[in-house]
Order: structure tokens, then C-alpha cells, then sequence
């Protein structure tokens, strides 16, 4: 059997609908969007959109509407999720927070019926007396809007209308009347059918309109007093009455179908419409009184306003506000302007949220080599074609920036302000001078403090006791009173000795000057040395931080030593050696600290090579224990203790800077989303509170930190779509393949728009047949206007993500996959390209080439070509050879010394092998219908084996090994699956079986899986019994993890997970078990062997009594005992479960 | 009427495997066109042969539940078993004294039903245990029976117009349809709707539990009463696709005239034309058809025809709809009949080494 945990790092990105109503209250002006399972509340504010409420959905919501019921002034929410179920729900404030209630819910479905192959359509009628739904062929559904009831009943009637495109409630009709674009032999046509709600039938066609333009698809229908309908259609638009009508077919639409629309006013004069090439558009109604008075249309005009991102949906807020909701990009906020910008474009974006989705293909590369994986994807379509680079880790929100280089310590102060908590000073070490800023509000100016050393570095500098200020240089410690800024007392070595590293709290000072340490304490105008003592070593580093947070006063100082590297526990005053632990090895320890941690005493030692130990420290004995090592960077890190929401935190500047904590007695090591940080303080300022001054290399941020770790996600705007990357460590480049649309011209191909692959420097062409320019090109292409996709190889670079290079391929050749590899006994690594010829009159494609290029010195180099007889839909590196799906084919190519690839093998067991992952000498195939099959290479023999494969077909979308005998698998009705080899069965038959033993309904189609992880490997404790760990990208943009996890553990969090489901109501009333049960057009089947991390992961938001309620009798078992479980016990494995993303 | 858009041939692309996975991939739905592109091609994986296939010669055929056995009706009225990936047989029982014309095993495949045209009892019901055939019901005048669908607790027997189910465990008559004015369709064969709760015999539409017609379709050719689609919305009566709510003529599909249909889990429905008036006779004069149709089930449009190139007399889909089992018979030939069955896997290529096979047979058969 295998157990499966399943839990979403980023929930899904892509806008599938937005309504724009007053949800949360009359006066509130709220925008709801729907991204696949969720839907997001917000509050439209002068300042902007307000998140109010993420709700999780149990079902894919195929259609949201709003409505408002007669005698209310607030709107409601129909949802229809794509498993049939309906609801409305209301939003309500019940004290200060929002509330969702169901206020009416049912399941839609039909025993018997033929799904409509244009999808689940769902409208209401604008008087809400009934929602009308095209679910099934030959049908239209409708739910009669009663006022107080709670359930929603379906009803179907009768419709001859067959294939059905669209439709909608036309308003100001006496009875609901629905206008419907339908297709039959001879066209399409637009037909009403007017519906009486009492005997719940069709009564009569109002009226008709035949033969409209054959890909009409869309009907807005119009207020009144103008009523009617417009018809939307590729190059059309017509507006009908019923009586007469009106048509334009403007120019300025192209080949792209306008797929959605808003209404801009209340009348129905103005309509905005989006297409997908990103374009905006206004419809406007043009009216006149005909002579009997009545206003009627008289003319259409359309008037390109400007691009958006490609819409899925459009929605008028107000103010001329727009949302745009997307799916192939990130969705946008943007103002219409009354005059034209500079780009001839009304449009002018305000706001962008970002998307992930569709996620084609992604690679999870450890860039920082920190034992964090970031993911780069593949994201988006056409021109919002894009690489995310996502990481997880601690967000520093930036407030200011100054530009200063070379700092080498930096610390904030207190000066002559007495009356108020906050800091007003900075004080900048540089070498061999110091600079003091003041911050007066959000100002910040140069100043000077008259008994400091400025023409020397500081060492340290702080407030300390008796309202005095401490600066350390390499010469003098000295005091400075606060309120006059005069030296009141100076120590300084004996001998002139210089000083090397100091340690300071508010009493005390240590100083090391080389083997000698002192000990002076801080009095009222008085630096006195109370003690010393040579050591055996060199002192490196040394802190006297007290271990209680009330004290001021330290009883131990922690020296890190020279020559010996180790650490070594001296007390204070006596400064006698308590504990020494020897580091090992020889790399010099460059910053100690002690800390508390959740009431546990932490001492931490960073060396010289980016690596930390750390122990327990005894604070009576002095005593190391637990001795702990990870790596945080690669260079010295200096170690800071700062106060973040009322907790001490830690932040290593590095390389990779990283703020160290604690959770459930544990460490956890959480990276920053900075590149570079090498001095940091805290800072409590009037203008910045809480927050934290930073210090890069060329400059000091000010800015606070998040409380929580989470994805942070940066885009590399491609403005073409990417296809598949792979990454390469040799060239420190990826490689990622797109395409973009060209346009046919009197001069041959013009890219469409510029985008990553035309504005590089660097562009080669695949030779043979490509187009010249000026002499056209031959075939079926060559018509002016008609596009084309271009395919392109792009060379990235891994640190700048600058296209280095761009190769073209041939006019209808794609890249179909392409991967980074060593081959054979050959010192290079390679980039191996697949490509197949594609044309429209090919039920597959018959030819393609598998290219090896190399990319050295900035050159991408053509090694070798192979002619396949197909497309090669995967590559695989194994063990030093080509493993490629090349349709129904898989075969091997091992890698000559002639620099050729020679098919070794081959076996043809599959209509398309579509996936193929490697382990060992083991093939895991996914094919187009017949599920995975496990293949094995026999090297000897040279030949491949099939060695079991799941006989239950199933449309597949990705697979993965997860371990040798176990195998994960996406398929396309949205559910995961793992199927596992039974290697100790006796029976031939049952070993050739690959039995399903886990399965789940993601709800989303995953696209890609990759091993990997999000959150630090091998660093601090392993606190949840997970094994291996499997990163997915999703077509809605949502990413997640797999993990194995052990029988008991699932037992337990699968008994959480029941109980959960009663304590959680869901919204719409859909039963947990319903939503996560394997679902196909095949076959329906309970959720088996995962447990869903998502509802797991709700434990955590409940109250403390609901907490209890779900506990109550829940066993755990402890050391094979078991024993019943604490809230607490539950909490703590719980937030350890939301710690693996 | 408005004049029609430019076509767009990145659309059209899509037709195209390997430019549709990567829509697909972005978001759009490509299971139809996939479902299309997979019933293209078959491969044939096995082929079943008797022992001595001088004497038997095999009518029809059965793919098991269990998913690795075939059930094979033969001349002689015998039952055999064989298990498909050894191409053996494993237990065979003589169930009729001629010519087996149907058999079809349940869910479980525990209980078998054939029937045959003469010598009663022209059907019989069997249970299959520890391979053996044991008769449990005998149906001495119907010549064709199948089961019922939702629970599989019933069997309806066709015995010329008349239509009777029965009770499966006590073999008991529940009800008997004999429609008032008969259609006479010459190969008139009971059926049951996905539901049970209506049956289509001799052309009529009855409503089983009020023993009542419902409606009597018009006749349209003389032999085929015609099937329920599963989706439990239309009927297909040969030619004619009838919508069960209105029973209106939803369209006509010529290429399943005198068509054995059979309906596959993936949406998509086979047809085999048999000319079933002298099917009895395995005269070798007789032309049977060589290949098979495939349509898809969702609007009866052709996607492939397929010939192997020999007669086929039987077909059969496992419970997925990944594998087909076709009785086929070289045929044409003076000496013998050679039959065998031959299961072919759904979307499969056929590769070099599997064309060769087919030439082998073509030699064996010859010689």
C-alpha cells in the first residue's frame, strides 16, 4: 500500500469569473473572483481593492453569477461547480467578520443526459425569479428562484435546440425569457424561448434570427428600454430586437474571438469587450427616437481602447476601473482614461495579480546550492508567456532605500530623545570612518555626534545604561552622555593595543585585543576594567548577550577562538573557562551568539564558509549540548538577534540571508527574499516601526519582515509562450523553448509583437527550409494575414535572466521537449532538443529530429541531428544515453564516440508515450490512454522489457516515480492516482499488474511533476515522518507537494482529517468525501491512501474549542503506544505538516 | 445571413497530436479529439485458435470481467474458455447441440448466457465455477437473452415479438410484452434500458413496470429492433438514432445499416454488419463484412472503419473499452473454415514484427 500526503504550497492563480455587486453590505462595493476552487472577496476602496476573504470551494466552479432578489439590496452568489453542484451564498458581517452562508444548495446532475459539449453555461434571469442552466444536450435546466428555499431543485425542459453556444435571460420581458445561439446542419442561428414558471415549461418563441455568422458564440443581452440582444461573432457584431436589427463588422477585429464582456452602464449603451489577443474594446449603442417615439439602435461602433492582459473575464467596478480576470496571465486592475496616452491606448494599468497558470513545465534548481530548491516555471500563453522564479522564505517589505556602499556595521540609537520608544539614529561603520544618519520622520539626514570617533570604524555602538551612548573603535571604547553628546569616559587597551572584537550589552563590555580579554562594566559616566585575562588563542568573536531578557547584565561571555576553532563558556566578572568545545576543522569561526528560544538557551556559531553549529547551552555549567551543524551560505556570516511580533528571531547576513527561530522547540532556518545581506539591525523609528535597516553591498534598506514564511514569486516577462525549460549547471544557463505567433506578410514572416526571441542579440536560424526574408515562402502558409507559430530554443541566463541567445526552427517545426545532459564518456553537457514537424492534415506528426546543441562561450553550437519518425514527446537522461517517447515508441540512443546518437533499442507498447521518468534501469511510461507502464532495460542484452502496467486505461497528463516500486500519476479528469508493483507475488499475472493503491480528485489537471523540495533540506530537525517529496504545477497555476508518509501517521491524520469534515462546515454543502472521490467519465471511486493536507492544514484557524471538539478521542500513537491526543500534540504536528511548503 | 469568418489555421492545428498536448497542457479541452485520434488504430495483441480448427469453429465470443479470459461459442454449440495471454484453453462444456449465436457473461463473471437458433433449450443460463459450466435456468423457445443492467438480478429472453423477463435466481416469469400489432423484425432481440426500467422489443417501447407501451417506433428496415444508447437518451434502431424523450428521428447514421452495435466504456460505439438472415448458413458465398465501424457515441460520427481483412462474425469489449475481441473466420477458401479470435488492443500501432504475423496467418491459412 502506499500513503500519500497531498497539500498546496500556492493555491490556484488562474481568474476563471469576477462579478462586481454589493456583497458584503448595501454600501460596500465588492469584487469576488473565482480562481478554479476558490473564490476571493473583496472591498473596492478609494485606495484600492481590499482582500475581505478567501473561501475554498469542495468542487471546480464552472460558472459564478450575482443577483440581487427583488426586495433586497444586496447581492448574492450563485455558484455551479463543474461536478454539478449549485449554491447561493450571501456574505454577511456578523460582528467584524465576514461570514458565508449557504443559503441555498443542491446537486444539479442528471441520471441520464449527454454533457453539452460548449460546457456548463448558467444565467439568471435579471429579474432573479429563476436560474436557467445549459448543462446537457437537448435540455435547458432550470432552479425557479423561490424566496425561503434552501434547497435548489432543478427542472429540465425540453429543447430542440441541440448545440448550444450560448445563452441568456433578455430583460424586460414579461415572463424569463432566454435567448440561446444554436447550431444545426445549415448554421447557426439565435432563437428566445419565453418559460412559464408555473407548469415549468417552454411556452412560445418571441422571436428568432437565422443564419447568423458561423462562429457567433457570445449574446450580451440589453436593458431596457432598448431590450434585445447583441450577437457577438469572430469579425461580427449584430444587435437584435426581435423586429429589426443592426450589424457592423469592424476592422479592427482580427483573427482573435472576443470571449468575454462587461457592461459599462446601467442603460446597456456601452459594452466592453476582450478578445484574446489581450485587445480591449468599447461597443457603444448608438440610439434615436423612431417617430412613434421609441428609442431604438440605430448604429454599432466599436473602438479598440488599448491591450490588457488575455481575458477570461471583464468586470466594471467603477470610476472607469476595470478588473481583468485571466487564465493564460496575470490578471489586472486598470483605469480607462478619456484621452489617449502617448501608445495611442485609453488603458492604463494600476494594479497586476499575479498568475502562475497555465504551469506547462517547471524545474526546481537549487541556484543558491543551500539545499532550498527555487522553481522556475514555464507560465502563461502567448504574449503573457513568462518564467516565475518562485522560492520560499521570509519577505523583507522594502520602505526606503539609501544608496551607501561598503558598510561594514551598522546599528540604530537613541539620541536626546527621551520621551518616546522610538530610535531616531543610524550609526554606519565604514573602513577606517564612521557616519551617523538621523531620521526625522521619513527624512533622513547626516549628522554628527560630538564625543564619537569619526575618522574610525565602529566596532559597536549602542544605548546603554545611565542614558549613555557606547562607540567601540579599534582604539578607545568611549561613553558618550546622551542628552549633552559629550565623551564622558574613554577606555583604552593597554599599550596601545588595538582593539579586534568586542561584545556589548547595556552594562558590560568585553574587548579582545588579540589573546587578551577585558571585561569593563558601564557605569554613570564611568568605563571601569574589572577584569582580564590572556587567553590561550587568538579571540575571533565573542558576545555577552544575556540569556534572560529582563537582566542587562550577562553571566557568561562565548569567545570563538583562532588557531584552535573552538568555542569556549567564560564567566563574568571572574572570566573563568567554563566549557570549551573544540569545532573541528578549519575554517575560523566568525560570529557567536547566544540566544533563548522558546525558554531553551541556543548558542550559535557561524564560521568563515557560510556554515553554523549549533548546541544547547547550560547556562549554570557552561556546558554544549546537541551540537547541530547546517549550512546557510557561502560566505562569513555575521549573526544579529532582533524582535519580530514580540519574538527574538535571528538573522544570519550572508549570502543568503536567513532569519533563524524557533517553532515547537525546534529551529527553523527560513530564507530572505533578499539576494544579499551583510550587516542588518534592528530599527524602531517613528517612520519605520519594527523594522528592520539592512545593509547589500551597495546600499541600506529600511523595511519590515513578514511574520510567516511564504512563496515569494518573481516574473521574467517572456511576452511569448514558453513551453519546457531545463536547466544546466555547467553553462549556469537555462534552456527554455517558446513560441510565438507570426503574421504572413508580402515579405515573408513578421513576429506579431516583440518579445523574447526577436529582441535578443544573439538569434541563429534551423537552415534548411526556413522563409528568407523578401523572397516569401511556399506551401499552404504563404496567405498575407494568416499566422503562424514560430518555435524558438532561448538560452537564459541562470543569475540575470537575460536571453542570451534565441534559435529559430523552421516554419512548422516544434520543440516538443528538451532536457540537459552528459552523454556517454563525452566531458560536455549538452542541451538535447526534440522537435516534430506539425501540420493540421497529420493526425500525429510523422517526422521531428532530436538536436544536440552545445552552449559555450556565449555560442550555441549544432553537435549532432537525428531524423525521427515522429514527435518525441519526452526525454530522459539514462545513465549516459537518450531515452526518448517518440510516439507510440520508446527508444534508447546511446551517444557515439563519433559525436552521433545510435538507437540502441526500442519497444512499441503504447498508443503515444507521452512521460517518461528513469530510475535506475527502470522506465516509468505515461501514455496518451493506457495509463503507465513500467519498462526495464536489460543492459546486457540491450533490449527493454515491460515489466507491469496498470490495465485500467486513464488519459495521462504527467507521471513520477516515487519510489522503486511505486508510481504517481496525473490523468485529465483532474485526479491523481499511484499505482504500485507487487514484486512479491507469486502469480506471473499479478506481478505484470501495477494495481491502483492510492487516489485522489485533485480538482486540477497537473502538468508537471518534479522531485524536489520548497523549504531547506537536511537543515535542523526533521520534524514530519515524510518521505521524498514531489513538486507539481497545475494548468490553474497552483503549485503542490506529494509526499510518502508512514501507515500509522496516515491513519492518524486520516482520522483528523474525518473529523475535521464535521467540524468545518463547507460552504454549498458538499461533502468532503464527494469532492476528493476519484472521478472519470469512467468510473467514480472513493478517495483512497491520501490525505488531503489542505483541510489538515484548517486545523490551525480554528478556535481553540473547535480545536478541542475535533480532538476529542483522537488517538495518536507514541512510540508504539497509543494514547490519546492533546490539542497541543495536534497543533504542534499540525504546524510541523505546514512547514514541508 | 452573415458572411463566414477566415478560417484560422493555428485552430486547425489541433487536429495535430502533438500541438494538442500542449493546448491541452493550457488548460483546453482535447478529450473528444483524443478519444477520436485513440479509436484510429488497433492492434491485434493475440490471436486464440482451436486446437483443432478442422472441427471447431468458433460464432461468437465474450471478453471476461477478470479481464484475461475469453469465452468462445462455437459451430458445434459448444462453451470454451480460454485464458488470452497463453492463447490455451482453459475448460470448455457443450452447452447447445448447434450453432452458438450469443453468449455474454454478467459483471462478476460468474453466470454465462447462450443461446443458439435450434434444438431447445435455445438459451440457457450457466453458472461458471471452479470451471465448470453448470446450467442454472433454461429458456427452451428464446432465442436471444441478456441480462438486466443495474443489478444484474434479472434476464430478459426474446422469443420472436415476444419479449419475457425473468426472475435469476428462481427463473420465474415476472412479465411478458407481446406488442399488439407486431413489427415483425426478422432478428428481433429484447433489450433492457441502462436503467431497467424500459424495454425495447420488436420495435416497441415499454414501460416494464406498468407492463404498458409506450410507444411503437416507426419500422425502417426489416430486421433490427434496435438497442438503447447507455447514456439512456436515444435508441438506435439500424440506421435510425431516435430521441428517447420525444421519439423524435434525431438523425440517421447510414453506415450502421444491418449493423451489429456494440458500445464501448469510452464513448464510442463498434459496429459490425452482419447479414443475419443466412448467417446460420456459413456458406462461404456469403459476404460477410471484413471490417468494423467505429463512431463516436456522442453524435454518431464515423472516426474509423477498420478492415481485417477477413469475416467477422463477433465482437466484444472488455469493461474498460482498452481491448476488443473479434471472432474472425479466413473464409473464401474451398477446404475448411478457419476461425480463431483475435484480440486487438484499442490505439495500438501495429509494428513491423505484427504486419509480418498477419502474413503468417495468410500462408497458414493458404496452405
Amino acid at each position: 500500500m502506499a500513503y500519500l500526503y497531498g497539500v498546496t504550497a500556492q493555491k490556484p492563480t488562474a481568474v476563471t469569473a469576477c462579478a462586481t455587486g454589493n456583497f458584503t453590505s448595501e454600501n460596500d462595493l465588492n469584487l469576488i473572483v473565482a480562481k478554479n476552487s476558490q473564490i476571493d472577496l473583496y472591498l473596492v476602496s478609494p485606495e484600492g481593492l481590499r482582500p475581505l476573504k478567501e473561501v475554498n470551494i469542495y468542487g471546480q466552479i464552472a460558472v459564478m453569477k450575482h443577483f440581487r432578489p427583488a426586495d433586497s439590496n444586496k447581492d448574492l452568489i450563485f455558484i455551479l461547480t463543474a461536478r454539478y453542484n449549485a449554491m447561493i451564498l450571501e456574505f454577511k458581517m456578523i460582528r467584524d467578520e465576514i461570514n458565508i452562508i449557504t443559503k441555498a444548495h443542491g446537486n444539479v446532475a442528471d441520471q441520464v443526459g449527454k454533457p453539452s459539449e460548449s460546457g456548463i453555461i448558467a444565467v439568471i434571469d435579471p429579474k432573479a425569479r429563476v436560474i436557467g442552466m445549459s448543462l446537457y444536450v437537448g435540455v435547458f435546466t432550470i432552479i425557479p428562484l423561490d424566496k425561503d428555499t434552501s434547497e435548489l431543485k432543478a427542472t429540465s425542459l425540453r429543447m430542440d435546440e441541440h448545440s448550444i453556444y450560448d445563452v441568456e435571460f433578455l430583460h424586460g420581458c414579461a415572463n424569463p425569457t432566454i435567448i440561446v445561439i444554436h447550431k444545426d446542419t445549415d448554421g447557426r442561428h439565435v432563437k428566445t424561448h419565453e418559460i412559464n414558471l408555473r407548469d415549468k415549461e417552454f411556452t412560445k418563441i418571441a422571436w428568432k434570427q437565422d443564419n447568423v455568422e458561423t462562429e457567433a458564440t457570445m449574446l450580451i443581452p440589453v436593458p431596457t428600454p432598448l431590450g434585445g440582444a447583441i450577437v457577438v461573432g469572430r469579425e461580427s457584431i449584430v444587435y437584435h430586437d426581435g423586429i429589426v436589427y443592426t450589424a457592423v463588422a469592424p476592422s479592427i477585429f482580427k483573427q482573435s474571438t472576443i470571449n468575454c464582456y462587461a457592461r459599462v452602464d446601467s442603460k446597456g449603451l456601452r459594452y466592453l469587450l476582450g478578445n484574446m489577443y489581450g485587445q480591449l474594446f468599447m461597443l457603444l449603442l448608438i440610439t434615436e427616437e423612431n417617430p412613434k417615439g421609441v428609442l431604438t439602435v440605430k448604429e454599432l461602433e466599436v473602438e479598440l481602447l488599448g491591450e490588457i492582459s488575455t481575458p477570461e473575464c471583464i468586470t466594471y467596478l467603477d470610476n472607469g476601473v476595470l478588473f481583468i480576470g485571466s487564465r493564460h496571465g496575470d490578471s489586472q486592475l486598470v483605469k480607462l482614461t478619456k484621452i489617449k496616452n502617448e501608445n495611442g491606448s485609453y488603458v492604463i494599468p494600476m494594479e497586476t495579480f499575479t498568475n502562475l497558470g497555465p504551469i506547462l513545465d517547471l524545474c526546481v534548481v537549487d541556484l543558491d546550492r543551500q539545499g532550498q530548491g527555487q522553481i522556475i516555471t514555464c507560465s502563461g500563453s502567448y504574449k503573457e508567456g513568462s518564467l516565475r522564479i518562485i522560492r520560499i522564505g521570509i519577505g523583507i517589505q522594502e520602505h526606503a532605500c539609501i544608496d551607501l556602499p561598503g558598510i561594514k556595521g551598522m546599528w540604530s540609537l537613541k539620541v536626546g530623545i527621551d520621551d518616546t520608544p522610538f530610535e531616531n539614529t543610524l550609526v554606519l561603520a565604514f573602513v577606517g570612518h564612521t557616519r551617523i544618519l538621523t531620521l526625522t520622520g521619513e527624512e533622513v539626514e547626516e549628522t554628527e555626534i560630538q564625543g564619537f570617533l569619526n575618522d574610525q570604524q565602529t566596532f559597536y555602538c549602542g544605548n546603554v545604561e545611565y542614558d549613555q551612548i557606547i562607540q567601540v573603535t579599534p582604539l578607545t571604547a568611549r561613553l558618550v552622555k546622551c542628552s549633552t553628546r559629550q565623551l564622558v569616559s574613554e577606555w583604552k587597551p593597554p599599550g596601545d593595543k588595538r582593539i579586534g572584537v568586542v561584545g556589548c550589552n547595556p552594562s558590560q563590555l568585553v574587548c579582545a585585543s588579540a589573546c587578551d580579554l577585558y571585561y569593563i562594566e558601564i557605569e554613570d559616566g564611568k568605563l571601569v576594567e574589572r577584569n582580564h585575562k590572556a587567553l590561550e588563542y587568538e579571540v575571533a568573536c565573542l558576545d555577552i548577550t544575556p540569556l534572560d531578557e529582563n537582566k542587562s547584565k550577562s553571566d557568561l561571555v562565548v569567545v570563538g577562538l583562532w588557531t584552535d576553532i573552538s568555542a569556549v563558556i567564560i564567566t563574568l566578572p571572574d572570566l573563568e573557562t567554563m566549557y570549551t568545545e573544540k569545532l573541528g576543522g578549519e575554517i575560523i569561526p566568525r560570529s557567536i551568539l547566544m540566544t533563548t528560544f522558546e525558554g531553551i538557551n541556543y548558542l550559535l556559531c557561524a564560521l568563515g564558509d557560510g556554515s553554523m553549529f549549533y548546541f544547547n547551552l547550560n547556562k549554570t555549567d557552561g556546558s554544549l549540548t546537541d551540537k547541530k551543524k547546517v549550512t546557510l551560505g557561502t560566505q562569513p556570516t555575521i549573526l544579529k538577534t532582533f524582535k519580530s511580533f514580540s519574538t527574538t528571531n535571528v538573522f544570519a547576513c550572508s549570502d543568503r540571508p536567513t532569519v533563524i527561530y524557533s517553532s515547537n522547540h525546534k529551529l527553523v532556518f527560513s530564507n530572505v527574499n533578499l539576494k544579499e545581506v551583510n550587516h542588518m539591525c534592528s530599527l524602531n523609528a517613528e517612520a519605520y516601526p519594527d523594522s528592520l535597516a539592512l545593509a547589500t553591498k551597495n546600499s541600506v534598506i529600511l523595511g519590515t519582515i513578514d511574520e510567516i514564511q511564504k512563496l515569494h514569486i518573481r516574473t521574467v516577462p517572456l511576452g511569448e509562450g514558453p513551453r519546457r525549460i531545463a536547466y544546466q549547471e555547467s553553462s549556469q544557463t537555462f534552456a527554455v523553448s517558446t513560441f510565438r505567433t507570426d503574421i504572413q506578410d508580402k515579405s515573408g514572416l513578421v513576429p506579431a509583437r516583440p518579445s523574447a526571441s526577436t529582441q535578443t542579440q544573439n538569434i541563429t536560424m534551423s537552415a534548411n527550409t526556413l522563409p528568407k526574408p523578401g523572397a516569401g515562402t511556399s506551401g499552404s502558409n504563404s496567405e498575407i494575414g494568416q499566422e503562424v507559430e514560430t518555435n524558438n530554443l532561448l538560452i537564459i541566463d541562470q543569475n540575470t535572466f537575460e536571453v542570451l541567445h534565441a534559435h529559430q526552427f523552421m516554419q512548422n517545426e516544434y520543440v516538443v521537449s528538451l532536457m540537459s545532459a552528459k552523454l556517454g564518456d563525452d566531458p560536455q553537457t549538452y542541451y538535447v532538443v526534440s522537435t516534430a514537424l506539425v501540420y493540421f492534415d497529420e493526425a500525429e506528426p510523422k517526422i521531428g529530429r532530436i538536436i544536440i546543441f552545445h552552449y559555450l562561450d556565449g555560442k550555441l553550437i549544432q553537435i549532432a541531428e537525428t531524423k525521427i519518425d515522429g514527435s518525441c514527446h519526452s526525454l530522459v537522461e539514462f545513465n549516459g544515453k537518450v531515452l526518448a517517447g517518440i510516439n507510440s515508441f520508446v527508444r534508447l540512443y546511446e551517444w557515439t564516440s563519433e559525436k552521433e546518437l545510435r538507437m540502441e533499442c526500442n519497444i512499441q507498447n503504447n498508443i503515444t508515450a507521452l512521460y517518461l521518468k528513469a530510475k535506475g534501469d527502470f522506465i516509468l511510461v505515461g501514455d496518451l490512454m493506457r495509463s503507465i507502464t513500467l519498462l526495464q532495460h536489460k543492459q546486457m542484452e540491450g533490449v527493454f522489457v515491460e515489466i507491469a502496467r496498470d490495465c485500467d486505461p486513464k488519459w495521462m497528463r504527467a507521471v513520477e516515480i516515487l519510489d522503486d516500486d511505486t508510481f504517481l500519476g496525473s490523468e485529465n479528469c483532474c485526479n491523481l492516482f499511484v499505482c504500485q508493483k507487487d514484486s512479491a507475488a507469486t502469480a506471473d499475472e499479478e506481478r505484470q499488474l501495477l494495481p491502483e493503491v492510492a487516489r485522489f480528485h485533485l480538482g486540477d489537471i497537473v502538468n508537471v511533476f518534479r522531485h524536489g523540495s520548497l523549504v531547506m533540506q537536511n537543515v535542523g530537525e526533521r520534524t514530519t515522518p515524510t518521505q521524498g517529496c514531489v513538486l507539481y504545477g497545475t494548468v490553474y497555476g497552483a503549485i503542490g507537494i506529494v509526499t510518502q508518509i508512514p501507515q500509522d501517521f496516515y491513519e492518524f491524520l486520516h482520522s483528523l482529517e474525518e473529523r475535521l469534515t464535521h467540524t468545518i462546515k463547507s460552504v454549498g454543502k458538499i461533502e468532503h468525501s464527494f469532492w476528493r472521490s476519484y472521478h472519470s467519465g469512467q468510473k467514480t471511486e472513493p478517495c483512497e491512501g491520501f490525505i488531503d493536507g489542505d483541510l489538515i492544514e484548517c486545523f490551525l484557524d480554528l478556535s481553540r474549542e473547535k480545536m478541542r471538539e475535533t480532538v476529542e478521542g483522537l488517538e495518536m500513537s507514541v512510540n508504539g503506544v497509543k494514547q490519546e491526543a492533546t490539542v497541543d500534540d495536534v497543533i504542534k504536528i499540525v504546524e510541523d505538516l505546514t512547514r514541508i511548503h | 445571413k452573415c458572411p463566414d469568418p477566415k478560417p484560422n489555421k493555428i485552430l486547425d492545428l489541433q487536429l495535430n497530436l502533438t500541438a494538442r498536448m500542449f493546448k491541452a497542457q493550457a488548460g483546453y479541452n482535447t478529450t473528444r479529439l483524443d478519444r477520436r485520434f485513440v479509436h484510429t488504430q488497433f492492434c491485434p495483441t493475440r490471436t486464440i485458435r482451436p486446437q483443432d480448427y478442422n472441427e471447431i469453429q468458433f460464432t461468437c465470443c465474450d471478453l471476461l470481467p477478470c479481464n484475461n479470459l475469453v469465452l468462445a461459442g462455437t459451430y458445434h454449440g459448444e462453451a470454451k474458455v480460454y485464458n488470452i495471454s497463453e492463447g490455451t484453453e482453459e475448460f470448455s462444456s457443450q452447452c447447445h447441440d448447434s450453432f452458438m449465436d450469443s453468449v455474454k457473461c454478467n459483471r462478476e463473471g460468474t453466470l454465462a448466457l447462450t443461446s443458439c437458433f435450434w434444438r431447445p433449450p435455445l438459451s440457457v443460463l450457466w453458472s461458471i465455477d471452479k470451471k465448470e459450466f453448470v446450467s442454472k435456468l433454461q429458456f427452451a423457445e428464446d432465442f436471444y437473452c441478456e441480462f438486466s443492467n443495474v443489478t444484474q438480478d434479472k434476464i430478459l429472453g426474446t422469443k420472436q415479438e415476444a419479449a419475457t423477463i425473468y426472475d435469476l435466481h428462481t427463473g420465474q416469469k415476472i412479465s411478458t410484452f407481446v406488442p399488439k400489432i407486431s413489427n415483425q423484425y426478422t432478428k428481433n432481440k429484447a433489450t433492457f434500458c441502462p436503467t431497467d426500467e424500459l424495454i425495447l422489443s420488436d420495435g416497441v417501447l415499454w414501460d416494464v413496470r406498468a407492463g404498458k407501451e409506450i410507444h411503437k417506433f416507426d419500422k425502417l428496415n426489416q430486421t433490427l429492433s434496435g438497442v438503447f444508447h447507455p447514456n439512456g437518451l436515444e435508441i438506435v434502431s439500424n440506421t435510425e438514432v431516435w430521441d428517447l424523450r420525444t421519439f423524435h428521428l434525431l438523425q440517421t447514421v447510414p453506415v450502421l445499416d444491418q449493423c451489429l452495435i456494440k458500445f464501448s466504456p469510452m464513448n464510442v460505439i463498434y459496429g459490425i454488419s452482419l447479414d443475419l438472415d443466412t448467417r446460420v448458413d456459413f456458406d462461404a458465398t456469403n459476404s460477410y463484412d471484413s471490417s468494423f465501424k467505429v463512431l463516436d457515441a456522442y453524435d454518431y460520427s464515423s472516426i474509423s472503419t477498420i478492415d481485417v481483412k477477413r469475416n467477422i462474425y463477433d465482437i466484444s469489449i472488455n469493461k474498460y473499452g482498452s481491448h476488443i475481441a473479434l471472432v474472425e473466420n479466413q473464409g473464401a477458401y474451398e477446404s475448411s473454415q478457419e476461425t480463431f479470435i483475435r484480440i486487438y488492443a484499442v490505439g495500438m500501432r501495429k509494428n513491423d514484427e505484427q504486419e509480418e504475423e498477419d502474413m503468417d496467418v495468410a500462408e497458414t491459412d493458404e496452405n
